[in-house]
Order: structure tokens, then C-alpha cells, then sequence
């Protein structure tokens, strides 16, 4: 038996937001792990967890599917559907590059020189807290858009400024590796060419997950 | 013969009751145990006493509602069969489409189920000419006051309240300083209501002004008593969804508003609706004991008693999956917004039934859960249900007509 009134509501997206969100925090802890073990060379541990997060990846491609396909026109949310669909695309671009940074990585197993080795280490580092705080930004707007109060609303805007925060951070890592990487390694165009484009996908993971909490941000916009 | 046929009828009246519980009584109290206000066994014990309450206390004397003003019984005076049967034609009509509505998950309203299927058996026995259509008429007329201005008044109070409280940098200062001007408004509206709807049916004969006069004092000190048990009051986590955090005071305070709000919902229901299983009931036992027909029937204590006690039942037992589900899907439903959606059907039906516009609680309901769905309180609301919620509507009466006609047709050709 279906049910009554209850059928005017309309299963949350949200609940499959979380979903993906929380898929998008795992691969960035893997991701983190994979840059160390590629680092120490242990490529066996490398492509183990590169294989882990292509899993993840298209787990997390089935519940962004499931969220597009189940919004049908004739459905009213609380926020802009627009908006809500731009994030989720946001959301899981992070998740993309992760993925296509680990499998750039992968095309030179010793690609990374002893020279530039800790300022990678610290741009990988950079990219992982703007992922983690999306998944935190996604569970305050599922109280939000339930019982919202005010003060739930500025602690998500200041979330959303923590995001862009490292977002900048994580720019100003990127602009100075560059150029450590033209400096130091003039001789050899192969490695600038794959650690140039590393570095830039990298950059990528921390602008998508800015612009996700940009659109979170106008979503909860009064 | 009388017996079999009184027992019949009992059990048809019974069926019908029954599913006024799962169907009606289950939305009403939907919303208060979907936003943690209550639990679902404190819905289903305020539902079976205010229920049977409301129909013993306030849903007797039921004078031309037996068949509903539609027909004139006197015309089938010669014949009182026949108004027997056509009674129990229309009471199995009525039952098996608010089955059928219940099955589909359809709110439809149970009266206009009863006043449709009474229309069917009225054409074939005393026929078209006789029946009054103006009924009809404003049954259609219904469909579009009932949610238009529940909607207005359940989105309206839902928006006055977001702007002005919840977004309240201290809502606990909030609660405190809105306390007593919300619980003056709900009694005042609930004691209104209570007075001209819930025990229209005593006929009292108070003016407004009068009641309006006695109401404000009383809602004034329910006021001051309230606000101080408000701030005493301190609710366990929702049984449904274990581990949600605790409630704001803000909504606490609109939590224990709900209980009195459907308190009166569950009363009002049965003052209003169990007379739509009882009334025809009574027709039947009026025919079957006095052998005539009788212009007003009164309708015993113990039937109205029974029907309500038979509604509640039906609400434990096809009801508490409705409102179980509410409760666990529905995870936007706070107690502010279940306040809003059940005060704002309460006071709708009030002003309405002041003004004379037909109404129907399931309808104002549904309008009222919209309204604060399109100001975006309501999470995923989907529209497409919207309109088979209105087909159904719009199907009540011509099906229970067909219904009834084609059942007082077989009784008639088989018993007669």
C-alpha cells in the first residue's frame, strides 16, 4: 500500500549527497596515501590504491546518476534545482581529478625528483582539507534545510569561506612550484611537462571544490 | 431477519468507520507524529479518546445530516425498505471508495463520499428532480476554497514565523518573548473552533461576541499558565528518528503546541466525520425497529461511541504505517512546520465554516502542506502527486453516484 499525504513529499536528494560527499572525502584520504606510497616508490601500494579510488570513483558516479535521474521536472525542493544540480556536478569534478591526478601520477612511476619532492608533498596536502569541508558543508545544509536557523546558516558561510581560504592557499602552492619546477629542472622537458600538468590537475581539485561551495553558498542565499 | 440485517449494517458501519481512521484521521494526526511532537503510541491513544469523545459529546443529534439534506426522507415514506436499503447501499459505497482511495494513497474526503453515494441511491429511488443539487454544487466549489485557503494561511503562518522567530539570533529569548502570544492565538482559535465547529452539532445558540468574550480571558491565562509549563518542559529525543538532535526551545515550544492542535483535530474529526459511518447506521436501526421513516433520526450514544472507538481503531490498525512513514520520510516536517500546516488547516476550517464556505478537512490539509511547501518549508514536494490528489477529488462523486446506484439496484432486485 502506498501512502497517503506522504506521498506529496519527495524522497531528499540530500540523503544522496551526503552519499557522494562522503565517497569524495574517502578518495581524498586515499589520494593523500597514493601520493606517499608513489613518493617511496612503492608503486605495488601506488596502484593498489589508485585501483580503490577508481572504485570509489564510479560508486560515486552511480549515486550522482541516481540523484540527476530521480529529480523530474514537477518536483519542488527547498532550494534552486539549477543550483542544486550545478553542486552536485562540482562535487564530483573534485572527485574526477582525484581520480585523473592519481592515473597522471601513474604514467612515471619515479617521476617526482628529490628536488621538488617536499613542496609536492605539501601541495597534496593543501588539496585535501577544501574536499573534507565539503563533506561537512553537504551535512549542515541537510539540518539546514530542515529545521534552519540562523546561526546554522552563518557557520556554513563561514565554512564556505574556510573553502575559498584554501583554495588561495592551495593557488599560491601551485604558482610556486611552478615555478621551482622551470627553475630547477631546465633540462629535463618530460619531467616539467608531467609535473607541470600534476600540478595544475591538483590545482583543479581545489577550484572545484570551491566553486561547490560557492553554489552551496547561493543556495542558502536569503 | 431483522437481526441479520442489523448485524449487516453494523458491520458495513464498521468497514466504513474503519476506513475514516486509516484514511482521514491518519493524515490529520500525520503531521504531528512526523514532526516528533508526539509519539505513535501517544496519536493513537489522543486519537481513540478525543475521537470518541468528539463523536459522543459533540456528534450526536444529527438531524438532517442521516441523509445528509440531500434527499427528502419523507417521500420514501411509503416504502421504508427502501430507504433502508438505499442506506446500506450508500454506506458500502461510500466504504469501498475510501478503501479503494486509502489503497491508492489518496486523501479524499469522506463526507463527500457519503453526500455522493446518497445522491446515487436518492436519483434511482425518489428521483433526479428530487435531489438537492445545490449540494453538489457546493461540494465543487469546495475543491477550490478548501486548499486555496488552507495554503494561504498554512504558507502565510509558516512564512510570519520563519521571518520573525527562527531566524532569531537567540531563539531561546525568542521562544520566550513569542511564547505567550503563540499559545494565545492557538487557544483562542482552538476554543473557537471548539464552540462553533467542534459542538455545532448541540446547537448551542451563542453569539460570536459572546464566545469571543469568554475565549479571550481564558486564552489569556492558558497564556501566562502555558508559557511558564513551556519553559519547564523538556522533550526525549524522536522515537522515530532516534539520535536527530535535540529540539531547539523554539521548536519545543511548537512541539508541545501540536499536541493541543491535534488534540482538537482528532476531536473536531470525531464530532464531524464519524456521523458519515454513524448516521446512515442509524437510518437503518430507525427503519429496522420502528418499521417507518422517521424525518430526524437521533443517533444513540452508544452508536456514535462505538463509531468513534471503530475509527480509532482503524487508525491502529492501517493508520500507524501512514503515520510511521510520515514520521521517517518526511525528515523535514519539524514541529514549527507540523504546527503550521495543522494550525493552519484548524483555523482555516474555522473562518471558513463562519464565512458558510464548504469545506473539507482532508483538502485544507493537503492545501495547507503545499502552501508551506511552495514558501519552501515542505523539503521535496512532488507536484505530480498534486494531480491525482485532485483526479481523486474529482472522482469521489461521480463514482460513489455509479457506486450506489449500481448496488441499491442489486439489493433491490435480490431483496425486494
Amino acid at each position: 500500500m502506498r501512502l497517503l499525504l506522504s506521498s506529496l513529499f519527495y524522497k531528499s536528494p540530500f540523503e544522496n549527497l551526503q552519499k557522494h560527499a562522503d565517497k569524495v572525502r574517502e578518495c581524498a584520504r586515499l589520494f593523500k596515501q597514493a601520493a606517499v606510497f608513489h613518493l617511496r616508490g612503492e608503486s605495488a601500494k601506488f596502484e593498489e590504491t589508485t585501483d580503490q579510488v577508481a572504485r570509489l570513483e564510479s560508486e560515486a558516479d552511480a549515486i550522482k546518476r541516481n540523484i540527476r535521474n530521480h529529480l523530474p521536472k514537477g518536483i519542488l525542493m527547498q532550494v534552486d534545482k539549477f543550483q542544486f544540480l550545478q553542486y552536485v556536478r562540482e562535487q564530483d569534478k573534485v572527485l574526477d581529478e582525484v581520480e585523473e591526478a592519481l592515473f597522471w601520477l601513474s604514467f612515471r612511476p619515479r617521476g617526482i625528483p628529490a628536488e621538488v619532492s617536499q613542496d609536492f608533498e605539501d601541495l597534496v596536502e593543501a588539496a585535501i582539507p577544501p574536499i573534507e569541508k565539503l563533506s561537512d558543508l553537504v551535512a549542515m545544509a541537510t539540518v539546514f534545510f530542515r529545521a534552519g536557523s540562523k546561526e546554522q546558516r552563518t557557520r556554513m558561510k563561514s565554512l564556505v569561506n574556510d573553502i575559498r581560504q584554501h583554495e588561495k592557499e592551495s593557488d599560491i602552492l601551485e604558482r610556486d612550484l611552478k615555478l621551482k619546477i622551470f627553475a630547477t629542472l631546465k633540462d629535463e622537458p618530460l619531467m616539467v611537462f608531467h609535473l607541470v600538468r600534476f600540478v595544475e590537475i591538483v590545482g583543479n581539485i581545489s577550484d572545484h571544490a570551491q566553486n561547490a561551495a560557492d553554489r552551496m553558498r547561493a543556495m542558502v542565499a536569503k | 431477519m431483522d437481526t441479520l440485517i442489523l448485524s449487516i449494517a453494523t458491520l458495513v458501519g464498521l468497514y466504513m468507520a474503519v476506513n475514516i481512521g486509516a484514511n482521514d484521521l491518519a493524515n490529520a494526526m500525520g503531521t504531528s507524529v512526523g514532526s516528533c511532537a508526539i509519539t505513535l503510541k501517544e496519536a493513537v491513544v489522543i486519537s481513540i479518546i478525543a475521537n470518541a469523545l468528539g463523536a459522543t459529546l459533540a456528534g450526536g443529534y444529527v438531524t438532517g445530516t442521516i441523509s445528509k439534506g440531500i434527499i427528502d426522507p419523507s417521500l420514501l415514506a411509503g416504502d421504508p425498505n427502501r430507504l433502508m436499503i438505499g442506506m446500506f447501499a450508500s454506506l458500502l459505497a461510500a466504504g469501498l471508495w475510501v478503501n479503494l482511495a486509502t489503497y491508492f494513497a489518496l486523501p479524499v474526503s469522506t463526507s463527500q463520499a457519503i453526500v455522493g453515494a446518497v445522491v446515487g441511491f436518492g436519483i434511482l429511488s425518489v428521483g433526479a428532480s428530487a435531489v438537492t443539487w445545490s449540494k453538489i454544487i457546493i461540494i465543487v466549489v469546495s475543491w477550490i476554497t478548501s486548499p486555496a485557503v488552507g495554503g494561504l494561511l498554512g504558507g502565510g503562518l509558516y512564512y510570519l514565523i520563519e521571518k520573525r522567530m527562527m531566524s532569531a539570533t537567540d531563539p531561546l529569548r525568542a521562544s520566550r518573548r513569542y511564547a505567550p502570544f503563540m499559545i494565545f492565538v492557538v487557544f483562542l482559535v482552538l476554543i473557537l473552533s471548539f464552540i462553533f465547529k467542534g459542538l455545532k452539532n448541540l446547537h448551542l445558540n451563542v453569539g460570536f461576541l459572546q464566545t469571543f468574550l469568554l475565549a479571550i480571558p481564558v486564552s489569556m491565562a492558558a497564556a501566562v499558565a502555558g508559557s511558564w509549563w513551556v519553559r519547564r518542559q523538556a522533550r526525549p529525543e524522536c522515537e522515530l528518528r532516534p539520535g536527530q538532535e535535540a529540539f531547539s526551545p523554539l521548536d519545543r515550544l511548537f512541539a508541545q503546541l501540536q499536541v493541543l492542535t491535534a488534540c482538537y483535530v482528532a476531536f473536531a474529526h470525531g464530532a464531524n466525520d464519524v456521523a458519515n459511518a454513524v448516521g446512515p447506521l442509524a437510518a437503518i436501526f430507525s427503519v429496522v425497529t420502528t418499521k417507518a421513516v422517521a424525518l430526524k433520526v437521533e443517533v444513540p450514544i452508544w452508536m456514535l461511541l462505538g463509531g468513534g472507538i471503530a475509527v480509532g481503531g482503524g487508525l491502529l490498525a492501517f493508520g500507524t504505517r501512514v503515520m510511521e512513514t510520515i514520521g521517517k520520510n518526511i525528515t523535514e516536517l519539524t514541529p514549527m512546520r507540523g504546527f503550521c500546516a495543522q494550525f493552519g488547516a484548524a483555523t482555516t476550517i474555522l473562518i471558513c465554516s463562519r464565512l458558510g464556505l464548504p469545506i473539507s478537512t482532508t483538502h485544507v490539509l493537503v492545501g495547507s502542506v503545499v502552501g508551506i511547501g511552495i514558501m519552501r518549508g515542505m523539503g521535496t514536494l512532488d507536484l505530480r502527486v498534486l494531480k491525482n490528489i485532485g483526479l481523486s477529488w474529482l472522482v469521489t462523486l461521480p463514482f460513489t453516484i455509479l457506486l450506489s446506484m449500481l448496488l441499491y439496484e442489486l439489493f433491490v432486485f435480490f431483496l425486494l
